[in-house]
């Protein structure tokens, strides 16, 4: 997280679902019931901000609060997803900042095979973005679905690699600036 | 402080270091020397008799050559995946002698430190290159870039100047598909002490591809963030342990891969 | 002939001499190509930059002489044909290198202003030892953002930046803190009015990160890349080799760098 960084407090805001470990009295305005308390047991889909602060107890094995879950857009039906073609996937409607989310959440789990399956995904899709990113006559069938399902981190690179191949097409002539 | 520019030199900052190249060319009138920021400039005197060329392309600016180079990009075994080799810098090895050390002729700044000077700052693109015969022929550093500005300037002075146009769009092509098919080689630089290597390379090349590469190895590393803690963690446990005997360092070196 | 001509042509001595120009022309672009390419700010070149700058004047005085020279006899070009050529070759070979210096300070303002008080945080660790705990004593009445910029009265080794840099740095930050102040912070509690606050576990004060990629050529015979840990440099990682062109951590590299033996792309 870093404190001036947009990309990262947005995505300290997606929600993951926290389950509640103890009763916690006055804070049922999180379920909508406000003036209520929380049982035991209640889940609840809280921002990664607040629900990675609430869970620290249980990460230091003292007492817990909340217990952290999967968030849907990291479930294991998306990893399978992923791993059958990662560039069907739509990442955008799954979350804005897939990675960065993704990220995070691998820093409070353990999780090797993620890891593998994400690094894999992220090639397999940068090579794809490289593709349409040098296309000078810009997204075509199949590309727009595409590029419309592009997390933010991966605009990002579309971005950086097409403006560099237009710098490189408007020096060598092929391409007028603007 | 609004600086527009993004991390790298962009390509028309290559280009402009482009311009820094040394290239011969044949004075039609007499000039004195000058004493420029960018170093001393000989005095220019025509040659005598007058000759009708105005310009001496480097060795490689020429279609056999760029055919040669072309044939083992598009057809060697050894490179299916790499660039051809590129020009050797003062005191290496030229590929014919893959066995012997590289020598690093060192020049010393005026503060005493060591120097090795390359592109653009050494003769890749002058015509009295200094290249023996055996040698294969190799792009210089600044191929793009070079080859592009004397097309324009100079295509009289070239040996069948579209032959060579065309030469240079095929390599650009064939040495384009090679970078980008290459993303799947990139998880090597995302860990701590590895790499890709991209030898040969041109600098127009890198300003073309640098945001994206840089860009997927960056995050490609972030993505492995967990994973390399715990491996370290791991491997300081070995350590404290007394049980690290370094062989699980050498394997992992295995992991790169020429690109 | 003046005194101070005369010392003027003593210092300029050796390392203004006409070949080592082309040496420092090398230096000076081989430098911007590498404060381009990294995100942190490099190590000032103080001497380098210093014979920069003397060349650049005295080029300027020479053409200033030359198109003087021009003007006393506008009619009688046969004297010297070749002068207004020369003057633009001048001109042009004088453009380019202001455009390098320009663009390396415009890099390096660039950096400073984004990461402001990290580099300021690191200035006031240069200072000498002795003279510290200032800044705990001041923490403890904090009432405006311009308490937490450091104080740089005490510091006289400005490393990684030069003395004008540092000023800099430290005056923008002062502005900053004023500006934030008088539009929104006076209004915070007290305790939110800090400039580089930790709390949440999210440091306000960003730092360049020296884990990104870069383009390096192998000079040296060989090279290996350092791998970085959290306790500094730890092992060895791939081994490069003369020539070769690797895209590798910056961090890895980095003191290889430092002694001539890569450089940046």
């Amino acid at each position: 997280m870093s404190y001036y960084d947009v990309d990262s407090i947005l995505t300290d805001a997606q929600k993951l679902p926290c389950t509640f470990e103890l009763e916690v009295p006055g804070l049922g305005i999180l379920e909508g019931n406000p003036g209520e308390d929380i049982k035991p047991g209640t889940r609840i889909d809280l921002p990664l901000w607040l629900g990675e602060m609430l869970s620290i107890g249980a990460r230091l094995g003292t007492s817990r609060l909340v217990t952290l879950d999967m968030p849907p857009a990291l479930s294991e039906r998306v990893m399978n997803a992923l791993k059958a073609d990662p560039r069907t996937v739509d990442l955008r409607a799954l979350a804005p900042h897939f990675y960065s989310l993704s990220e995070r959440i691998l820093e409070l789990f353990e999780e090797e095979e993620m890891v593998d399956v994400l690094t894999e995904t992220f090639k397999r899709r940068a090579a794809e973005i490289s593709d349409h990113a040098h296309n000078p006559r810009g997204a075509v069938g199949d590309g727009v679905d595409f590029l419309r399902g592009l997390d933010e981190t991966e605009r990002q690179l579309f971005r950086a690699a097409h403006d560099r191949a237009k710098e490189m097409r408007v020096w060598s002539g092929e391409a007028k600036k603007k | 402080m609004a600086f527009p520019l993004p991390r790298g030199i962009t390509p028309s900052e290559i280009a402009f270091l482009a311009e820094m190249e040394m290239v011969t060319v044949v004075p039609r009138q007499r000039l004195e020397g000058l004493e420029l920021l960018g170093g001393p400039v000989e005095p220019l005197v025509p040659p005598r008799p007058s000759t009708p060329r105005e310009y001496y392309p480097p060795a490689w600016l020429h279609p056999d050559p760029l055919s040669l180079i072309l044939e083992v990009e598009s057809q060697h075994q050894d490179y299916k995946n790499a660039f051809s080799p590129p020009l050797p810098l003062p005191g290496q090895p030229s590929i014919r002698d893959n066995g012997l050390a590289p020598k690093a002729r060192p020049q010393y700044t005026p503060d005493g430190d060591r120097y090795f000077p390359s592109p653009p700052f050494l003769p890749q693109n002058t015509a009295q290159m200094t290249i023996s015969s055996r040698d294969p022929p190799a792009l210089p550093f600044h191929w793009v870039e070079i080859g592009n500005m004397l097309l324009e300037a100079a295509s009289d002075d070239l040996v069948e100047a579209d032959q060579v146009r065309r030469l240079l769009k095929d390599l650009r092509e064939i040495r384009l598909s090679k970078m980008r098919a290459g993303v799947d080689a990139l998880d090597a630089a995302a860990v701590g002490g590895g790499g890709v290597a991209l030898t040969g390379v041109g600098a127009m090349e890198v300003g073309e591809e640098r945001g994206f590469l840089s860009g997927v190895v960056d995050n490609l590393r972030k993505i492995g963030a967990s994973k390399e803690q715990a491996r370290r963690e791991q491997m300081a446990e070995q350590r404290a342990n007394g049980g690290y005997n370094g062989t699980q360092d050498e394997e992992e070196e295995e992991d790169y891969m020429e690109f | 002939m003046d005194i101070d001509d005369i010392l003027a042509s003593v210092d300029r001595g050796a390392g203004a001499s006409a070949e080592s120009a082309a040496m420092d022309h090398q230096l000076l672009t081989r430098f911007w190509v590498a404060e381009r390419a990294v995100s942190e700010v490099l190590p000032w070149p103080t001497v380098l930059m210093d014979r920069m700058m003397d060349r650049v004047r005295m080029q300027i005085e020479s053409i200033e002489d030359l198109a003087a020279s021009s003007a006393d006899v506008p009619t009688n070009n046969t004297h010297n044909p070749n002068l207004n050529l020369r003057l633009s070759i001048l001109q042009t070979d004088l453009a380019r290198t202001q455009y390098l210096i320009r663009s390396l300070l415009r890099q390096r303002l660039a950096k400073l202003t984004k990461y402001s008080m990290h580099y300021l945080v690191k200035l006031s660790g240069n200072k000498n030892p002795l003279s510290q705990s200032q800044s705990q004593s001041q923490s403890q009445s904090q009432a405006t953002p311009s308490d937490s910029v450091p104080d740089l009265s005490t510091v006289t080794d400005f490393t990684p930046l030069s003395e004008n840099e540092a000023n800099f740095v430290h005056s923008h930050q002062n502005l900053l803190a004023g500006h934030y102040s008088g539009s929104f912070m006076e209004a915070f509690p007290r305790q939110l009015r800090r400039l580089d606050d930790n709390a949440g576990g999210t440091s306000m004060i960003q730092g360049p990160d020296t884990k990104e990629s870069v383009f390096v050529r192998c000079l040296a015979g060989e090279v290996p890349v350092i791998v970085v840990g959290d306790e500094g440099e730890e092992d060895i990682g791939v081994t490069m080799r003369m020539g070769d062109v690797w895209v590798v951590r910056w961090e890895g590299i980095k003191s290889a760098w430092e002694k001539g033996e890569v450089e940046l792309l």
